[in-house]
């Protein structure tokens, strides 16, 4: 048995799509754009995505959406 | 508002950006536009036309609330800066920075060069990669007592006791390796971030966003570290040991990566 999972095909796991959001949504450089997203309306996209995930088919679109394009 | 407004993905070196072939670059965040480059000196930001109908406040405010829209434009975001990281040294940009006029990006761009010159040395030839730490509870409960000290010496005292005594112990027992399991977790956590941390050169220990609980067990922490890239292969070997180490105790390590440096770009 594999002691350590290295998950290089991340893009399959529902996990990993809340994950890649988390990167892109909550951190990086924040530069003061004319418009920026404010911290308020990222905790809402949050609530947003935290059901979208659970509902495992939406998710599955939305990466099928990300691999066609 | 303008008919178009100006969204930004990341910053790189403009020298290195130049060389990336333009027409190799994914999708852009909105359908039928094109990610290009201003640059300005020794810089470039990498943006494309999004219609200001949509990304004005208000406009942007309400597809926020959307779900599904917001995941397919973050997806592309990552997409385009995951590329690009493949190829340059890139400061990625967090979701929804956007310009009204290009001239705006040119003087950002000028304006805090120095700043962004200094982050692009400090990350050359580094990547973010992600440790995610899973406990299995059904396989700490069962092997804690063998692991914790504590345990096994009072279940030693219990078999040499009285029959009376023995079942007092016992109860102890029960209480004591709920206590002793969170214990031996937490100690694992932070000898993963430890070891991980000496292995490479910055460590962030990030939020979980909801209790997963997966094949591997439930999630108990999350990591990010930068790594060179000539030293990765330290660090994985550094990984598995320790999830070798910790099998028995049901901890899982999970690598994931590489990723742009997103936890390494903020202040």
């Amino acid at each position: 048995m594999d002691q350590i999972l290295v998950s290089e095909e991340w893009e399959n796991s529902d996990l990993s799509l809340l994950e890649t959001l988390d990167h892109v949504l909550n951190r990086g450089l924040v530069i003061a754009g004319e418009i920026t997203i404010g911290v308020a309306d990222i905790d809402l996209i949050y609530v947003g995505l935290n059901v979208m995930v659970s509902s495992v088919e939406t998710a599955h679109e939305v990466l099928r959406k990300r691999q066609t394009k | 508002m303008s008919a178009t407004v100006f969204y930004v993905y990341c910053i790189a070196e403009s020298a290195a950006a130049t060389q990336l072939p333009a027409d190799s670059l994914p999708a852009a965040i909105e359908d039928d536009t094109k990610i290009e480059w201003v640059a300005v000196n020794k810089l470039a930001a990498l943006i494309s036309q999004v219609p200001g109908a949509i990304y004005s406040e208000e406009s942007l405010a309400e597809h926020l609330t959307d779900a599904t829209w917001t995941a397919i434009r973050a997806m592309r975001h990552e997409t385009v800066v995951e590329y690009v990281a493949k190829h340059v040294t890139v400061v990625p940009l967090r979701f929804g920075t956007i310009y009204l006029e290009r001239h705006g990006i040119e003087q950002m761009l000028a304006e805090r060069s120095r700043e962004l010159e200094e982050m692009i040395e400090h990350l050359r030839g580094r990547e973010e990669w992600g440790v995610n730490v899973y406990s299995d509870r059904a396989a700490l409960m069962s092997s804690i007592t063998s692991v914790s000290p504590v345990l096994r010496d009072l279940v030693a005292r219990a078999e040499q006791a009285s029959p009376g005594q023995s079942y007092l112990m016992q109860k102890k027992i029960e209480a004591l390796k709920a206590d002793e399991a969170r214990a031996e977790v937490n100690r694992i956590v932070d000898q993963v971030e430890n070891r991980l941390r000496e292995q490479s050169d910055d460590a962030r220990r990030l939020r979980i966003l909801k209790v997963e609980t997966t094949e591997h067990g439930e999630l108990k922490a999350k990591f990010a570290f930068l790594i060179k890239r000539t030293e990765f292969e330290e660090f994985r070997e550094a990984a598995e040991r320790l999830a070798q180490e910790n099998q028995t105790a049901g901890v899982r390590l999970e690598l994931t990566g590489p990723w742009p440096v997103y936890n390494f770009v903020q202040d």
